[in-house]
């Protein structure tokens, strides 16, 4: 399943997918994790704006908490969201390299 | 402007939503810093940016409630037209025109009383059930309200009905008394189909369905949207047919255009949201 929003690598909604993948974080975490693996540093209202937008599309969900901090996790459409839009980026990549003579490492 | 501040730039159900934690956010961004106008100019612009899309999807919801608003009215005006267009014969040039679309109009009204049983029909179990645990009292006054409209639009139907058997049309198509009557039939026509949706809508919000029913009801929705729809522009035609009306032709089939356009993207939209829907079921069952 496609989900809107999920077009470039360095979409926030993107980036908390993938942040979200290996397992519940609240945004503290998030914006730590994403700057870690993709260098991107996302500030406090495009990350939580792009959270807005990723619950009311029942990709992630929050999940109890009686801290301020509320953790959010993936749903299993926000996991399909995401293996799709990764295999776009795979395919893209893979031409790209292949057109300019470099290997997918 | 200190952090809490900055939380005014967004809409309130945003802030008592989310408000505590994007202010967590910004204080451990922080570590006990100033925020930077970097960080102000970014948090003011993403709440002015909620507000936009707050107001979108408002605008959205409101124009989608008008349409079926006019929809439903329309819908009222040529059910009260109904007994004027059944007396006029058709113009001998265009009665293949009267003859198809009659066809077209019969199976519209099939295939839209099939989709809203069906949609009724999936729910009856949940229904019943609601029922006999004692919810009757719960939805009563609405209930009696739609029926009571009911009575009245059938009421106001069966008196144009006696008019037009038994007065000439050329002198009905003039009277005033007869306008205003036809026009207070679809009105009252009207309030007593959203009587029934509002009924039916608070019945609903009690009912306990499972994730396949609230699926198939999704799809279904969407369906008997299209239905209906295709209902008014069947009948946008035939009326056109036996009054000779070429406006009326053009609206009809650019009414039928839109939908064959249209009703493919909503129907696919609905199908998606019940997938999601039991997969989300699915999901808080396997935890």
């Amino acid at each position: 399943m496609a989900a809107k929003g999920l077009r470039r690598a360095n979409d926030p909604p993107l980036l908390i997918l993938v942040s979200l993948a290996d397992g519940p974080k609240h945004g503290h975490a998030l914006a730590k994790d994403i700057e870690d693996f993709a260098g991107v540093k996302l500030g406090p209202g495009a990350l939580y704006g792009a959270i807005t937008r990723l619950v009311e599309s029942g990709l992630i969900e929050p999940l109890g908490s009686d801290d301020r901090r509320r953790p959010y996790r993936i749903t299993p459409p926000g996991s399909a969201a995401l293996a799709t839009a990764l295999a776009d980026l795979r395919r893209i990549t893979k031409a790209g390299l292949g057109r300019l003579g470099l290997d997918l490492a | 402007m200190k952090p809490p501040r900055l939380l005014r730039w967004y809409p309130r159900a945003w802030r008592e939503r989310y408000g505590e934690e994007l202010l967590a956010l910004i204080q451990d961004t922080l570590d006990d810093g100033r925020p930077t106008w970097r960080l102000r100019f970014g948090v003011i612009w993403a709440g002015l940016r909620e507000r936009g899309h707050q107001a979108r999807r408002t605008m959205v919801k409101r124009g989608d409630a008008y349409a079926r608003w006019a929809c439903i009215f329309i819908a009222g005006t040529i059910i009260a037209n109904l007994p004027g267009d059944f007396k006029a014969l058709p113009p001998p040039t265009r009665a293949w025109q009267y003859t198809v679309a009659l066809w077209a109009l019969i199976a519209a009204v099939v295939l839209t009383c099939a989709v809203v049983l069906a949609d009724g029909m999936v729910a009856w179990p949940a229904l019943v059930r609601f029922l006999r645990t004692g919810g009757w009292p719960k939805v009563r006054r609405r209930v009696t309200w739609a029926a009571a409209a009911t009575g009245l639009a059938a009421g106001a139907l069966a008196a144009v009905v006696l008019t037009v058997r038994s007065h000439p049309l050329t002198r009905l198509d003039t009277s005033l008394t007869y306008i205003v009557g036809l026009l207070g039939t679809a009105a009252a026509l009207t309030v007593a189909v959203g009587l029934w949706a509002a009924a039916a809508g608070a019945t609903a919000r009690h009912l306990t369905l499972t994730p396949r029913v609230r699926a198939a009801q999704l799809v279904l929705n969407s369906l008997s949207w299209t239905a209906m729809l295709f209902l008014l522009s069947a009948n946008l035609i035939w009326n056109s047919a036996t009054q000779a009306s070429v406006p009326w032709l053009l609206v009809g089939v650019s009414l039928l255009v839109l939908l064959s356009i249209t009703a493919p993207r909503r129907i696919r939209g609905a199908v998606r949201q019940g997938r999601r829907v039991r997969a989300r079921a699915a999901a808080s069952r396997g935890r």
